[in-house]
């Protein structure tokens, strides 16, 4: 048995030690692949909250015994997570202020909790990190859901093509075919969004998919 | 040429385990590449750059925050999981196994139910009876001590005996016998295990409560014997002789027979707490004849107008108890005599064993 599958019986039996040790490895992968896809770090952060509380309060049920499919049912609950999300704010009424917003919020987008944790930050950085921050979300978010698990997999968990066929349930070619194009559409709306941001230079208060659904 | 898809997945497959804690920014490729491919140099270019972006990083702090969460949370969880665990893990690890078990909880549920209502039956006819009958034989067996197992007989026995009290009519007879001996039984079994108890305040108790549940006993049977037809009177009366009471015994039978045909029989019946007004009894049924103590003898003069001879005699007592038997002698006037040896007395129906037969039998009163 690999080493998951020890942290995965003893996680099962309630152990709170192994319960730790698979978050520590999975975190990096939840986080990426939620952050990529919402508009800001708070809100990746909520909903990375969510999805490993789901994984503490469901594990006793779960029947995957090998690291790839442990991944695959931690990013089917980060991918409900994050459609949940999207789901709730299509239903909430969009509130338009006729006060002049304080500018970090306008720059941030998102509440006083982002307001904090970019107090002591250059205005303009803040503009830029958000900024690259929207680049990033509205590329992957272009992506389809099959090419984000393959990036999420390949990229920052750090899977072999293997073990993210056996994530995904692909054969080793289509994920090699998934990887392919998945970068060939980044870097194409990477590119289209440089130039975009070029052009605006002029106006640098701005932002993309406030939290709008993609 | 290899496709652009392997080419890709072959140069992000050298050296490419996850950098994470780099803050720099890829230019391309880190290790130098045999041949110059520019397509797969700008989109492993593209891999690098998202691998490194901040913004797909967790926070430390946040980390740590969420571990601490989770722990709780799994520590609030935890005193409900053990219970849950029990009950499903047989169903999630095979079906069978929930089969099984569902089996087993409806057998459960069944035997507990068949078990309750058991132990409410109060009739022998009823098939559950067998199962209280079982239920009671198991309790006694399950008791810590012989003088446990004296009280739950005594208490069985009681029960046994108001059970009776429901029975006593003819329309219960087959009950009523059934229930009858297995008071006996339970009374025979408290006896006995009290008589093995070693001196001791608990035996002189039990022996009392013994002795008031025969007391009652016999006042009860002898309550019940008017309702009862002459097997279940025989039975009972038996019974009342092994609570102790006093109850008739017949030690012969005499029948002489008059030379001449069609005329009278005298039967003559020795035996112990015979009472005076005793009722003659042939073969079952009360002969309309009044009898007469003739120097410690019974004796009974009758038309003896029938072809059978008589299976029993017997004698009913004014107080309803019974005695009968089977042994009869029949003699005839001219001092020829015939045994008819039968056996089993007082209430017992023996097999009578007749090497010869009366000419006549008299006519039973109905």
């Amino acid at each position: 048995m690999e080493p998951i599958g020890r942290w995965l019986d003893q996680a099962r039996r309630g152990e709170s030690e192994a319960l730790s040790v698979l978050y520590r490895q999975f975190l990096p992968g939840v986080f990426g692949y939620i952050a990529s896809r919402v508009p800001d770090r708070a809100t990746a952060e909520d909903l990375t909250s969510e999805v490993f509380l789901k994984m503490v309060e469901g594990i006793g049920q779960l029947r995957a015994r090998d690291e790839a499919g442990f991944a695959a049912w931690l990013l089917q609950i980060a991918r409900l997570t994050v459609a949940g999300y999207y789901r709730e704010r299509e239903h909430l009424p969009t509130l338009v202020s006729f006060e002049p917003e304080d500018w970090e919020e306008e720059a941030l987008g998102n509440g006083k909790a982002l307001v904090s944790m970019y107090l002591g930050m250059d205005p303009a950085e803040i503009v830029e990190t958000q900024d690259e921050w929207n680049t990033v979300v509205g590329a992957i978010n272009a992506l389809t859901e099959e090419q984000r698990q393959v990036l999420i997999g390949r990229l920052i968990l750090g899977y072999d093509v293997a073990t993210v066929a056996r994530m995904i349930g692909k054969k080793a070619n289509a994920v090699k075919a998934l990887q392919f194009r998945a970068l060939q559409s980044l870097h194409r709306l990477l590119k289209t969004g440089r130039r975009r941001d070029i052009s605006r230079e002029a106006s640098p208060i701005q932002t993309q998919h406030r939290g709008g659904k993609p | 040429m290899k496709p652009l898809s392997e080419r890709l997945n072959a140069r992000l497959q050298r050296g490419d385990r996850r950098p994470w804690n780099s803050e720099e920014l890829p230019a391309g490729p880190r290790e130098p590449t045999p041949a110059s491919d520019p397509e797969v140099d700008e989109l492993v270019t593209v891999a690098r750059w998202v691998q490194s972006r901040p913004q797909l990083q967790a926070d430390p702090d946040f980390v740590e925050l969420l571990e601490t969460r989770l722990l709780l949370r799994h520590a609030a969880l935890r005193p409900k999981q053990p219970a849950r665990k029990v009950l499903s893990h047989p169903w999630r690890v095979h079906p069978v196994y929930g089969i099984a078990l569902g089996i087993c909880l409806l057998m459960l549920l069944l035997g507990t139910g068949v078990l309750v209502v058991a132990a409410q039956v109060s009739n022998p006819e009823n098939p559950l009876y067998a199962v209280k009958r079982l239920e009671q034989h198991v309790q006694i067996s399950l008791a810590g001590s012989p003088e446990g197992q004296a009280e739950l007989d005594l208490q069985f026995a009681g029960e046994q005996l108001n059970m009776l009290a429901d029975l006593a009519d003819t329309a219960h007879a087959q009950a009523y016998r059934q229930a009858l001996a297995d008071f006996d039984q339970q009374v025979s079994a408290a006896a006995s295990t009290i008589q093995g108890l070693p001196a001791a305040p608990d035996r002189d108790r039990l022996s009392s409560e013994l002795a008031t549940l025969k007391g009652d006993a016999r006042h009860m049977l002898r309550g019940l014997l008017p309702q009862l037809a002459l097997a279940e009177r025989l039975l009972t009366t038996d019974e009342l002789g092994r609570l102790g009471d006093t109850v008739p015994r017949l030690q012969s039978v005499e029948i002489v027979l008059s030379a001449q045909p069609d005329e009278h029989a005298t039967i003559s019946i020795t035996g112990d707490n015979i009472q005076p007004g005793a009722q003659l009894l042939v073969n079952g049924q009360v002969v309309d004849v009044q009898g007469s103590f003739q120097n410690g003898l019974l004796v009974f003069m009758t038309v003896w107008n029938g072809d059978q001879h008589p299976q029993s005699i017997g004698i009913l007592n004014p107080d309803g108890t019974v005695a009968q038997t089977t042994t009869i002698t029949l003699k005839s006037s001219n001092g020829n005599g015939n045994g008819n040896n039968g056996n089993s007395n007082n209430g017992h129906h023996g097999n009578g064993n007749n090497n010869g037969k009366p000419d006549k039998t008299p006519t039973p009163h109905h």
